[in-house]
């Protein structure tokens, strides 16, 4: 299966976020730790967009770095995809 | 060999035995021609197995009986050079693989396989004696038998039907499992024993069939037993006793709990050893249970590790799965997929539910789950299922990812790995 965009992953996003109750802001610059989006909906992220495209992401490729906003995770996580 | 050694095993001989469709008595089972001894005795049907068990019970000799499909070729090699002769059972018909070594014959000695759930199945020693572990005199009873032949569980309901009189036996082939409800109403089967895989597979497909059963005598073991399944089948049966065992091929039928309740009470555990009673000793040891049992296989005398994990709720302990499979650690929060399957069980509309550990960034692992729904409640969601899950486990053991699958899968051995 084909990449995810980010549009698809940001939908992807949501209803981790809705499945705990949380809306996800339209606004990428939206602080992660303000609108409750924790490690664990990040794990449940990344296995969203595995189950999507029908592969596992590679996450020893990328290296180090912060992930404090909503456009942050998009970031990453289309970067993921490529790596 | 022959009528060398007639075991008071046979106090049954007379009881009936529903096999195949036809309604027969151990005494008037076909006889499988002269074994040899020792003899691993492969079998597709339920009317062999039990023919090569009166053969063993009249003449004592060695012993092992299992599915053909359970025993592949090279196990078979294994058994020819273990000194087995491999006989392949069919009806009046058998094809025989001499044994590759010749040794002295165990007389009386009864081999199990174990399931293979942790690896590839071992060899248990065993007698009918050390099987028989029902000894009390029963009501009369017919039992339902459908477990695959030649496991522990399977051996527990023929040896009650060979040493006690007034307890027959109703035989489900693979081929039954679906309908084995009409099958056990017609002969008026009043005692079933599965695996609780087993009795949610026949909830799941028909209770009204199943509430037609007469049962008077519920027996759940070979896999954990949780609250949600005893409590369906109380509600199915209200009449019934319902009784959860733990039992294996090594330790033998070491629990036995009839209060309708999941574990065993914390006050069984470190009991002072009671030779006079058959009474096996039950400790704790970090996570795992320990069991001393009088029902041991042969050489596995004195503490046994069984590899269970347990975990302590209120005043009962709850056996929640195997210790390699059952602990998910979580971003170092750990969680038992024991529990966490519990508390999906116990939503109405889940059927069925395996949880496990899948691979995520951050955390190490993840909790998942696959799901099998009840269709008559409703349609229910994912979302569903975690906001149910949120309000009872840590944010940690909610499964984030739940699949659902259309049936509930089952193994030969009626349990389904979960």
């Amino acid at each position: 299966m084909s990449e995810l965009t980010r549009a698809q992953i940001r939908d992807l996003m949501g209803e981790v976020m809705k499945a705990q109750g949380k809306e996800l802001p339209s606004d990428d610059s939206a602080d992660l730790r303000e609108i409750g989006f924790r490690s664990l909906d990040f794990s449940e992220l990344a296995l969203r967009v595995e189950d999507e495209i029908g592969d596992e992401l590679n996450f020893d490729a990328p290296g180090l770095r912060q992930i404090a906003k909503v456009g942050d995770v998009l970031d990453f996580i289309e970067q993921l995809q490529s790596a | 060999m022959s009528g060398r050694r007639r075991s008071t095993a046979l106090i049954g001989d007379d009881n009936t035995v529903v096999v195949g469709g036809k309604t027969l008595t151990w005494r008037t089972l076909h006889k499988l021609p002269q074994l040899p001894s020792p003899a691993a005795v492969l079998v597709d049907n339920g009317a062999d197995a039990l023919a090569a068990v009166r053969h063993h019970a009249v003449h004592g000799t060695e012993l092992l009986v299992a599915t053909s499909s359970r025993v592949d070729l090279a196990m078979r090699e294994e058994l020819g050079e273990s000194g087995f002769a491999v006989v392949l059972a069919n009806g009046d018909e058998h094809s025989v693989t001499p044994a590759k070594l010749k040794r002295v014959e165990e007389s009386g000695r009864v081999w199990l396989l174990t399931s293979g759930s942790t690896g590839r199945p071992k060899r248990i020693g065993h007698t009918l004696e050390s099987l028989t572990t029902v000894r009390g005199k029963q009501q009369p009873r017919t039992w339902l038998v459908p477990y695959s032949p030649g496991t522990y569980a399977w051996w527990q309901v023929i040896t009650i039907s060979l040493t006690q009189a007034d307890q027959g036996l109703v035989v489900i082939e693979p081929s039954e499992l679906e309908t084995w409800p009409a099958i056990a109403a017609e002969h008026g089967v009043t005692a079933a024993s599965g695996t609780p895989t087993f009795w949610r597979q026949t909830i799941f497909r028909d209770s009204e069939a199943l509430a037609k059963v007469p049962l008077e005598q519920i027996t759940l073991g070979g896999e954990p037993v949780d609250q949600a399944i005893l409590d369906q089948l109380a509600e199915l049966f209200p009449q019934a006793r319902i009784s959860w065992i733990y039992a294996s091929s090594e330790v033998g039928a070491s629990i036995v709990v009839h209060d309708g309740k999941a574990g065993f009470p914390k006050a069984w555990l470190d009991r002072d050893p009671d030779p006079a009673s058959e009474r096996p000793v039950l400790s704790v040891d970090g996570d795992e249970l320990v069991i001393a049992s009088p029902h041991h296989g042969a050489g596995l005398e004195g503490a046994h590790r069984t590899g269970d994990r347990v975990e302590f709720v209120g005043d009962r302990v709850l056996i929640t799965g195997r210790l390699d499979t059952d602990e998910i650690n979580v971003g170092g929060s750990k969680v038992s997929a024991g529990l966490v399957r519990n508390v999906l069980m116990a939503h109405p509309a889940v059927a069925w539910a395996r949880v496990f550990a899948r691979k995520a960034p951050l955390v190490g692992r993840m909790v998942a789950a696959e799901v099998v729904l009840n269709p008559d409640l409703g349609p229910v969601t994912d979302a569903d299922l975690v906001q149910w899950c949120t309000n009872r486990l840590p944010d940690y053991g909610v499964p984030r990812r739940i699949r659902f699958l259309a049936e509930i899968p089952q193994k030969e051995t009626l349990k389904s790995d979960v």
